[in-house]
């Protein structure tokens, strides 16, 4: 029997960056094949080749034996290719029934123009499977978040696709919507192949009968759960430290700190943020002493992001958020004002200025600058921070590798003389050796006094930078431990549930 | 006057029942109204009356676009003047048939549409407002150029239209009627494309282009499929143009016209009743209101822009509530 | 040999009329590049300026640099103006209504003022003359015009390029929102991008006055064709904005001495082109559509 995707060496890098090394992968149909691995490690990449919204950089794609590689992604729909998106991609403006009449498989757009709904009847069928009927005539867009997901489904599985892609379909839904979700997943056709990416590990065991395990860009391994589970390669992926324990010896890496600058700790309170009205994180307090590093742990979706975008400025906070640093109350909602309160922020993906030089950068880093409070970092300290930038002056940030961009990132939000660091998923897209340098660079930073707050998928990178790890899970924080604490058998165990990973955890124990 | 919003946006509101049958009502209210106009004015206000129906042409095929495609169109005036010049070289060429012209017309819109739309559909948002621009202006150039054809600035005089049956038709008021009568079949044609397949798809395209393709709709193609149509709607209404001032010059299809053609359709707030309303506030502010103020008809228009643009934040809020109100 | 003089005229007044366009454009493409604004009232600000030129300037070099002071002074105000009135509004749609509304009020001014006829505005008469130029007189004052806007265009080059203004103007053009997270404050930048933008379209008018001088109309002549040198040249590029002005500026002279009416078509498949070539080297940005 031929496959019903074979991927032929398909590979993509991103100027410096190797998203996806050359993988090789035969996908049989009925097949339900689950993407796992952390932040980084391809995934995302993996899916939007195969629904086309990226080409690969080498390699073919093909369906039934006919090579789609240079098909644009709606023509590859029509072959049968559907998917979801991890933000639900529905048409807001438009009703429920409108939405699924736009996904019911093609019919000619000239055809019947007098009749008010293309095709009523399929239409209310698939309504009906999905539990929308009640809702047919609201607009998508005044949908509960948990509702659209539901819509979102229903788009991509109304043109009875052979090939479903789902990315990060649980991402946002609470423990019931996900039980909830797996039914439904599971009361498809028997002939559907399904494709899912997701962080939620349970669902992943549930839902699929071959698990393929990515890390930074490499194909590590593929098999049923349980050899999965099994692998070593794949836990360590997940769950082994980069460096060992030993090597954590963060008051030797930090110099000592000028006199003054351990007092000014940051204090949040209360924040509530989130996109469009929808808020994703509530009511989250957090205290972090000048000098202290503190994790923020969870899953996909649990705020972690959303959390460090509110505190930088770039998501205006709801009425009762309050944050100070050293005492003084931070002006939210403006990233300007956040950084001259003493906020630096190295988001998901660095975001750098992609035509700009390295030396650009640092100008115009030192040219911004508004506040005189925090550690007072010139371009040759940060230099010596990241030697490998010194031979990078002259190039453009785009040309840089992953490390190389990273560091820059730092380096930039540094020069601001930030007293709060903020960074989100440092250690997507590294390889290990960088990894475990970066560890020691957030060391040696806390150690001039500034705070510093990590989003990060990776507990271990977690456990091994952080003083302090809190995990958060829908909005809220759900726990909080040192490292220390971390290492005990329950803490692990709760973590793991937390963070839906507690069968792979559990099999470490 | 029909409702043409989006047959979706629409359908959103389906609990106001009460404003739907009150609609049909409104609808023959309005044609009444604008057909017996020629017995309460004079003839001036009715030539006027007959421009305005001309502007609302043009502002329903721009609302096609904006509204309803989300592409925000500044060049139709360009296919209007194709269909403008199409229906004008026929005229001189001895086809005074209106309806004969108006079909002509159309097709020429829609084919300028066509050769035009693989150019303007590469680029979206602030990118497409500027390459529709440069094809209006360069149509427009191109019309005050080409002398032996257009007639250059002086433009082109046409023999009054004849319509079987009536033969040609010279009074004001015939001539009113005519245009009546080929624009309200021009908002059927548009009516009917909106609750279409085709109309829904355009809407979708307008709120999520990825997701559109992923469901299997070539976006480019369906745009493409719209932005015809919408050329079309607008070579229409040159035809209009021509059957009501017997005239076209480059100065009918220039800076100006494109301008007020998207103030109208943003008068309409995306609703193609909002679109013909607003051609006729622009008109009647112009060339009614402003008449006495010695030629600053044209600040009075800016400051019409300038109001809409503050205000239709306001407005929009406001629709939203309403919407939420009369949700079931 | 009269023809190849004539081309040869035709070609040096396509550079001068480039030159003028890349003094307008490259204000415009400054305010689109750092707001994503596309300014319709930028052709006024052109106006403005040769109007100016028209009151001040009465042929002695001192008043012509006085009104070239002016012209700084209104353009900064008046650009600045502009980012005020444009700060509460969102949209593309919105941003155009207002600009178009501005222009209409201004144009309607400027005919109230100066009459719905062209005005003549005069060169300084020390570069009133002509030289000859194969075998035709060309007025000094447009190989002048060059020579001052080619100044200023590698004056600006090298200010973007190299100046810490020029770094933080290209990455808030970068990406916005991370300049505000250095602590650029975004409300500034955008006020000094429209107050320079301004300025340049002012200066333009001001200096290219002799060329294209004030009439009612001119403002959209030169709105529009400011645009396709910004769709030719790229969004806040100097070297790209110089490239399409020139481009522009001979497709205007040369091409409409050899075929008048085929000018236009020539624009389009140039922005065809350019598009067609700029599409396939950004292929659409992947990613999740929310």
């Amino acid at each position: 029997m031929t496959d019903l995707l074979h991927l032929d060496q398909v590979s993509r890098r991103y100027g410096g960056l190797n998203a996806l090394h050359p993988i090789d992968l035969h996908i049989p149909q009925g097949r339900r094949h689950g993407i796992i691995g952390p932040n980084g490690a391809g995934k995302s990449t993996l899916l939007h080749l195969i629904a086309g919204t990226i080409r690969p950089s080498s390699g073919r794609i093909l369906l039934h034996g006919t090579d789609i590689t240079s098909h644009t992604p709606d023509r590859r729909a029509r072959r049968g290719i559907g998917r979801t998106w991890q933000h639900p991609a529905v048409f807001p403006r438009l009703t429920v029934a409108d939405n699924i009449a736009l996904a019911l498989p093609s019919r000619s757009c000239f055809t019947a123009p007098f009749g008010t709904d293309p095709a009523p009847a399929q239409t209310e069928s698939v309504l009906a499977r999905f539990g929308l009927a009640d809702l047919a005539g609201l607009r998508a867009g005044a949908l509960s978040y948990g509702q659209q997901r539901l819509l979102e489904l229903a788009l991509a599985t109304a043109g009875r696709p052979r090939l479903l892609l789902l990315d990060e379909p649980s991402a946002g839904l609470g423990p019931d919507d996900i039980r909830q979700l797996a039914d439904t997943l599971g009361q498809l056709p028997t002939d559907v192949t399904i494709i899912c990416v997701d962080h939620d590990l349970d669902l992943i065991w549930q839902l699929c009968d071959t698990v393929t395990v990515l890390d930074h860009g490499r194909h590590l391994t593929t098999g049923t759960p349980a050899q999965v589970r099994a692998h070593n390669g794949a836990r360590a992926a997940y769950l082994q430290p980069t460096t060992t324990p030993a090597d954590r010896s963060p008051e030797a890496d930090r110099p000592e700190s000028a006199p003054g600058s351990r007092t000014g700790g940051v204090s949040v309170a209360g924040l509530t943020a989130g996109y469009h009205g929808h808020p994703v994180v509530h009511d989250l307090d957090l205290d972090i002493p000048a000098g202290g590093i503190h994790a923020l742990l969870g899953r996909n979706g649990a705020g972690k992001s959303t959390t460090l975008a509110a505190l930088a400025g770039h998501l205006p906070p709801a009425a009762g958020t309050a944050v100070t640093i050293g005492g003084k109350p931070v002006p939210l909602g403006r990233p300007a004002c956040a950084a001259a309160a003493g906020i630096g922020y190295v988001p998901q993906g660095r975001r750098l200025f992609g035509p700009l030089t390295v030396a650009e950068h640092l100008t115009a880093a030192t040219a911004a600058r508004q506040t005189t409070h925090g550690h007072p970092w010139r371009t040759d300290e940060v230099l010596d921070l990241f030697p490998t930038l010194h031979d990078r002056l002259a190039t453009p940030a785009g040309r840089l590798s992953g490390g190389e961009q990273q560091m820059l990132a730092l380096a930039r939000a540094l020069l601001a003389h930030p007293r709060l660091l903020l960074l989100d998923e440092p250690t997507e897209g590294l390889a290990p050796a960088i990894v475990a340098q970066l560890a020691g660079t957030i060391h040696r930073l806390a150690g001039a006094g500034v705070s510093v707050l990590l989003a990060e998928h990776r507990i271990p990178f977690a456990v091994q930078a952080a003083d302090q790890c809190s995990v958060l899970a829908h909005g809220t924080i759900a726990m909080t431990a040192t490292p220390a604490e971390l290492a005990t058998a329950g803490q692990r165990q709760q973590l793991g549930h937390l963070l839906g990973i507690h069968h792979t955890l559990g099999s470490l124990a | 006057m029909t409702d043409l919003i989006t047959a979706p946006a629409r359908r959103a509101v389906v609990a106001a029942t009460a404003q739907r049958r009150a609609r049909p009502i409104a609808l023959v209210g309005a044609v009444v109204a604008a057909a017996g106009l020629p017995a309460v004015v004079d003839r001036y206000t009715i030539t006027l009356a007959g421009a305005a129906l001309v502007l609302a042409g043009l502002a329903m095929s721009t609302q096609l676009l904006v509204g309803t495609a989300g592409l925000p169109a500044f060049g139709q005036p360009a296919y209007f003047g194709a269909g403008a010049y199409t229906a004008a070289l026929a005229a001189q060429a001895g086809i005074t048939n209106g309806p004969a012209q108006l079909a002509a017309a159309a097709g020429a819109g829609a084919v300028a549409a066509v050769l035009t739309a693989p150019v303007v559909l590469r680029t979206r948002g602030t990118a497409f407002l500027m390459v529709t621009f440069a094809v209006q202006s360069l149509t427009a150039t191109a019309a005050s150029r080409w002398r032996t054809v257009t007639g250059g600035d002086d433009g082109l005089h046409t023999p009054p239209i004849t319509v079987p049956a009536a033969g040609a038709l010279t009074s004001p008021a015939h001539v009113y009627w005519y245009t009546l009568a080929a624009f309200l079949c021009l908002c059927a044609a548009v009516a009917v494309l909106l609750r279409s397949p085709l109309g829904l798809r355009l809407a979708g395209c307008a709120g999520q282009p990825p997701r559109m393709s992923a469901l299997g709709h070539p976006v480019n193609t369906l745009l493409g499929a719209g932005y015809t149509a919408a050329g079309a709607v607008a070579g229409a209404s040159g035809a209009l143009l021509v059957a009501v001032h017997q005239y076209v010059s480059p100065a009918d299809i220039g800076f100006e016209t494109a301008a007020v053609t998207l103030l109208a359709a943003a008068l309409g707030a995306g609703t193609m009743t909002g679109a013909i309303a607003g051609a006729v506030a622009v008109v009647a502010c112009r060339d009614w209101i402003g008449a006495p103020t010695a030629g600053h008809g044209h600040a009075l228009l800016g400051l019409l822009f300038l109001t809409v643009a503050y205000t239709r934040p306001v407005t929009a809020h406001a629709r939203q509530l309403f919407a939420r109100r009369s949700r079931p | 040999m009269g023809t190849v003089g004539m081309w040869v005229v035709t070609g040096v007044d396509g550079v001068a009329f480039g030159m003028l366009l890349f003094t307008a454009a490259i204000g415009l493409t400054l305010i689109f590049g750092v707001m994503g604004v596309l300014n319709l009232a930028h052709g006024v600000f052109y106006l403005a300026g040769a109007y100016l030129a028209y009151l001040i300037a009465d042929g002695s070099l001192l008043l012509l640099a006085g009104a070239f002071a002016a012209a700084v002074v209104l353009g900064a105000t008046a650009g600045a103006g502009l980012a005020v009135a444009l700060a509460p509004v969102r949209g593309h749609l919105d941003q155009a209504l207002v600009t178009l509304g501005l222009a209409f009020l201004a144009a309607d001014v400027f005919t109230t003022v100066f009459g719905a006829g062209p005005q003549l505005a005069e060169p300084p008469e020390v570069l009133a003359g002509h030289v000859m130029l194969g075998g035709y007189g060309y007025p000094v004052y447009r190989l002048v015009f060059i020579a001052v806007a080619g100044l200023l265009a590698v004056v600006l080059h090298l200010v973007v390029r190299h100046t810490t203004a020029g770094i933080l103007l290209r990455a808030t053009v970068a990406d916005p929102a991370m300049s505000a997270a250095m602590g650029v404050r975004p409300g500034r930048v955008q006020t000094a991008a429209m107050a320079v933008g301004g300025s340049l379209a002012v200066v333009a008018g001001v200096l290219g006055a002799p060329v294209l001088g004030p009439a009612p109309g001119v403002d959209a002549t030169v709105l529009v064709l400011a645009l396709i040198i910004v769709v030719l040249g790229g969004a806040g590029s100097v070297p790209g904005t110089a490239a399409g002005a020139l481009l522009v500026g001979q497709v205007q002279t040369t091409g409409t001495l050899l075929a008048s009416a085929a000018a236009p078509f020539v624009l389009f498949a140039a922005l065809l082109v350019v598009l067609v070539v700029r599409g396939r080297r950004q292929p659409q940005a992947a990613g999740s559509p929310a």
